[in-house]
């Protein structure tokens, strides 16, 4: 097909398809007001599906459990965790989010049969019981990098002054070649003065809050959790992890919702839904991802389509003496054992590679409503990816040959973020799995996705 | 309903590099966000981060035919002699004089049906480097590659699909990343045609994105880099040659060097060729390559590049049948024609492009000279204030999916005959040697410094000039 007939037909197409819409508008306004319903804000829905999931402080107690955690090779994995008061296990431990120049006060109550300890890396001052904390020692050894909570029902309260903003980890000292690769850790959050929408205290660190996502990146080695499991020796010489997570989920659980019901023990997605970035719109912002690495080895995250631009790492903002910016961009984020990095990011439609899907009627496209300029494959000559609507075009859909599956919704699309150590993009075995993720963007709202 | 996206006028403010237009101008920022940063009090104001936004623009020549051809398929190449790796190495089906079965992609631009059926088999590692200029609003002309999926010779059991993906493109749409789940591949025998408007100079990288821990590592891989708006002034710097668009000469530089990085997991690759699966988390880097090679063979010469059909692409050489003509002397580098020799005359400032697609860290030295890095993953090294970030190195940690941008200048040649020596080489030995005796090998090249005057102008990226 030539452009100019593809151009047309796609036209007479998709004026078809903005009739339906409106259609499909009309009756949802109709039923809604009905029902004298008020219809939830796409942004609300959508904080609670994708997300951070924040347990708010600054008073957290986090108890020590033992589970269970699925893994995409259809595997199951004992762990030990942090939960949050009486909660049930969850891996990873919550998100710890506190405010700048809170006095936070984390409980650790301990159940596990050894003494556990938390380390607030990043925190100055910390105080166990009230008192400076401090490593622990047996006879001259050192047994913790801090005070630990004695086993089976032993109790520590540590306290600190969140005073920078930024992310960080918090993770056991205590035997923690064991006791983190079991699972305790999890990510602390202090928002900065400014505003719970900034990532610093600079202007320039000024993000959409409902496109602010975590990148935890793990790892396990299931001999390790087995000897565990079993009251067995594990020999750290032999560690060598078979199964690398996000989150605490490996694909494709990775981009199930917040909380799926088939993933009791693992609450966190990791899907980046958002909007593309409007740049007419003054108030529009960009994304955030909060990128953590509790694992052993420095892991290269990438994200398709988008240069992450890095603003801090480990809590502190990315500049000068003076303030001057010291950020930059990156299309692989490359995150060593313990760090965090802060990366603001944003997806732009920049070629207008939009169609004319949108054209109110009467306008003529011009130059800002770009086709794809190649002459499309015959869908019988083109491999379908699970989650390709049919078109190339934001928002729009096709009809898929008979038998081919699609999860897409309404011509949304999927910009895969990966490990790009591939070899780790398996599950013992189950290539093509774990550490992946998607970046979804939605098309201008309204859309058949929400209403 | 309606998307109409406004884009602000804006000031061009006279430099043709500068076509990237910030969003908020630091007034309309200020009415924004003035509020928060006066309840602030003390923080640092800098404008905020709009991104740099791009102006669409309709390209004059959409519908013109490809400007690069490349084919997918399986082949195979050759490693230096070394003690056997189990099994696994040297492969024992592998046809003389080659030893390590691979995938690959190979240029085919040119060639007639016939020559690219040919074809089939004969891929080379690294990919074919190829570069683009930048995107120019005011000759706006989109770069199209199309790509073939030859099929797999040895396994025609995988029929597998193929794509073309540009890692770190900005902005790029699920149709054109060749990400197969987030839109379509290639299958065996079919085309698909992918454009680009590359905005944002620098190094980038391009693989198959298809089963890509497998078609990565199998060797789909190659450096793919974009040239700034601002060559062709020579008011800056006297080659008129840049890495980016500085506005005061500090990336120019007089000769320019890709150095691909890449590895071999032994077991893998002969799995591939034996219809065995390995498992992936057993993971080692047997060899690591520059540019498709291991030392002593990165510093063989290319294979015959034709310079004049070299405009985007290295144009190797073929016989009338579509075949790779082999380096001079090397006929077992038939399917590894880059080299990796850098050659430059005293006082010359040298670019070297380093991308890297192995799976481990890598950690480049360079011995006796300071490299200044002044990008990285294709951005310039400045602040969005416009400070400056470069910085002095002698050594690149360089891990997977990053790019390096990096000028040295060549320093006085020490007198007598011949060049001086300076050797570029992975500072982690385990990945700087072939496994055998001497220690050395791997990814590992050397530099050649020779009297001014000495060496050619360079006529396409790594050309010796001699």
């Amino acid at each position: 097909m030539t452009r100019d007939t593809y151009t047309m037909e796609r036209n007479i197409h998709m004026r078809a398809g903005y009739a339906l819409l409106v259609v499909l508008a009309l009756v949802l306004a109709t039923v809604l007001s009905v029902n004298g319903a008020t219809p939830a804000s796409a942004q609300t829905l959508a904080a609670d599906r994708v997300g951070i999931v924040c347990t708010d402080g600054p008073s957290f107690t986090l108890t020590t459990k033992t589970g269970y955690i699925s893994l995409p090779d259809a595997n199951t994995m004992f762990m030990w965790g942090f939960s949050s008061g009486s909660d049930s296990f969850q891996h990873p431990g919550p998100v710890l989010c506190v405010n700048q120049g809170d006095t936070v006060t984390v409980v650790l109550n301990n159940t596990l049969p050894e003494p556990v300890s938390i380390m607030f890396p990043g925190q100055e001052n910390v105080l166990a019981n009230g008192v400076p904390a401090q490593p622990e020692f047996d006879g001259g050894a050192l047994t913790s990098l801090t005070n630990t909570a004695a086993a089976n029902g032993g109790t520590v309260t540590y306290s600190f002054v969140a005073s920078e903003p930024g992310t960080y980890l918090y993770e056991s000292g205590t035997d923690p070649e064991t006791q983190v690769r079991m699972g305790l850790f999890g990510a602390l959050i202090v928002r900065p003065t400014v505003g719970s929408n900034f990532a610093y205290n600079r202007a320039d660190s000024q993000f959409d809050p409902s496109e602010e996502f975590m990148v935890l990146l793990s790892e396990i080695d299931p001999f390790q959790h087995q000897a565990v499991e079993q009251g067995k020796p594990f020999n750290m010489n032999t560690y060598h992890p078979r199964y690398w997570l996000i989150n605490g989920r490996g694909f494709p659980d990775s981009i199930a919702d917040n909380f799926a019901s088939w993933l009791p023990t693992q609450p966190y997605g990791a899907l980046a839904q958002i909007q593309e970035f409007d740049p007419a719109n003054l108030a529009d912002m960009p994304g955030m991802a909060r990128y953590l690495n509790v694992g052993t080895e420095d892991f290269p995250f990438h994200p398709h389509g988008n240069n992450g631009l890095v603003v801090g790492r480990d809590g502190r903002p990315l500049e000068g003496p003076t303030g001057q910016d010291l950020s930059f961009e990156k299309f692989a984020i490359n995150i060593g054992p313990g760090q965090t990095w802060d990366v603001i990011f944003k997806w732009f439609d920049a070629e207008s590679y939009n169609g004319d899907e949108f054209l109110p009627d009467g306008v003529t496209p011009n130059s800002d409503y770009n086709p794809v300029p190649v002459t499309i494959p015959d869908m019988a000559n083109q491999v379908i990816g699970v989650f390709y609507s049919g078109s190339p075009y934001l928002g729009k859909s096709e009809v898929l040959p008979t038998g081919t599956p699609t999860l897409n919704q309404c011509g949304e699309y999927y910009i895969i973020s990966h490990n790009h150590a591939l070899f780790q993009i398996t599950s013992w075995g189950a290539n093509m799995t774990g550490p992946i993720t998607y970046m979804r963007i939605d098309p201008p709202l309204p859309n058949t996705c929400t209403p | 309903m309606s998307h109409l996206p406004s884009i602000p006028a804006q000031d061009p403010k006279g430099d043709k590099g500068m076509i990237e237009n910030t969003t908020r101008s630091r007034r309309e920022f200020l009415k924004v966000a003035g509020g928060v940063v006066a309840a602030a009090g003390a923080i640092a104001y800098v404008p905020a981060w709009g991104g740099k936004v791009l102006r669409p623009e309709a390209a004059v020549a959409a519908d013109g035919a490809p400007d690069l051809y490349l084919a997918g398929t399986d082949g195979w190449m050759s490693l230096p002699p070394g003690p056997p790796i189990g099994f696994f190495w040297p492969d024992d089906i592998a046809p003389e004089p080659f030893n390590t079965y691979i995938f690959g992609f190979r240029n085919i631009t040119g060639m007639t049906p016939t020559q690219k059926a040919n074809q089939k088999n004969k891929a080379q590692h690294s990919a074919p480097l190829f570069w683009l200029d930048q995107f120019d609003p005011n000759n706006p002309v989109d770069f199209r590659v199309q790509v073939t999926n030859l099929g797999l010779a040895l396994r025609p059991d995988l029929f597998d699909a193929h794509t073309l993906h540009w890692h770190g493109f900005r902005n790029v749409i699920p149709f054109f990343d060749g990400e197969p789940s987030g839109s379509v591949s290639v299958p065996t025998g079919r085309d698909f045609t992918y454009v680009y408007r590359p905005r944002d100079p620098g190094t980038y990288m391009y693989h198959c994105h298809v089963e890509d821990v497998e078609h990565v590592h199998m060797g789909m891989t190659g450096l793919v880099f974009v040239r700034p708006l601002q060559d062709g002034n020579t008011s800056f710097y006297s080659s008129g040659k840049y890495m980016y668009n500085d506005g005061d000469g500090s990336t120019g530089f007089d000769r320019e060097f890709a150095m691909f990085l890449s590895e071999v997991w032994a077991e893998s690759h002969w799995a591939d060729s034996h219809i065995q699966l390995p498992e992936w988390s057993d993971y080692r880097a047997d060899f690591s390559l520059l540019n498709g090679r291991s030392y002593p063979d990165t510093i063989a010469p290319n294979a015959p590049i034709d310079a004049g059909a070299s405009q985007h692409a290295l144009a190797v050489g073929t016989d009338p049948n579509g075949e790779l003509v082999a380096p001079d002397g090397r006929p077992d580098l038939q399917y590894q024609p880059h080299s990796s020799l850098v050659t430059c005359n005293a006082g010359e400032r040298v670019a070297l492009r380093f991308a890297n697609l192995g799976f481990r860290e890598q950690a480049m030295t360079l011995a006796g000279l300071q490299m200044r890095v002044v990008g990285r993953d294709a951005t310039h090294m400045r602040g969005r204030d416009g400070t400056d970030t470069s910085y002095e190195t002698d050594t690149i940690n360089i891990g997977p999916g990053e790019s390096y941008d990096v000028i040295f200048t060549a320093p006085a040649h020490s007198g007598g005959t011949g060049p001086d020596t300076y050797m570029l080489y992975n500072r982690n030995y385990t990945r700087s040697g072939n496994l055998d005796d001497s220690g050395f090998g791997g990814q590992q090249t050397e530099i050649h410094v020779y009297p001014t005057g000495s060496v050619a102008a360079q006529q396409y990226p790594n050309d010796w000039g001699i």
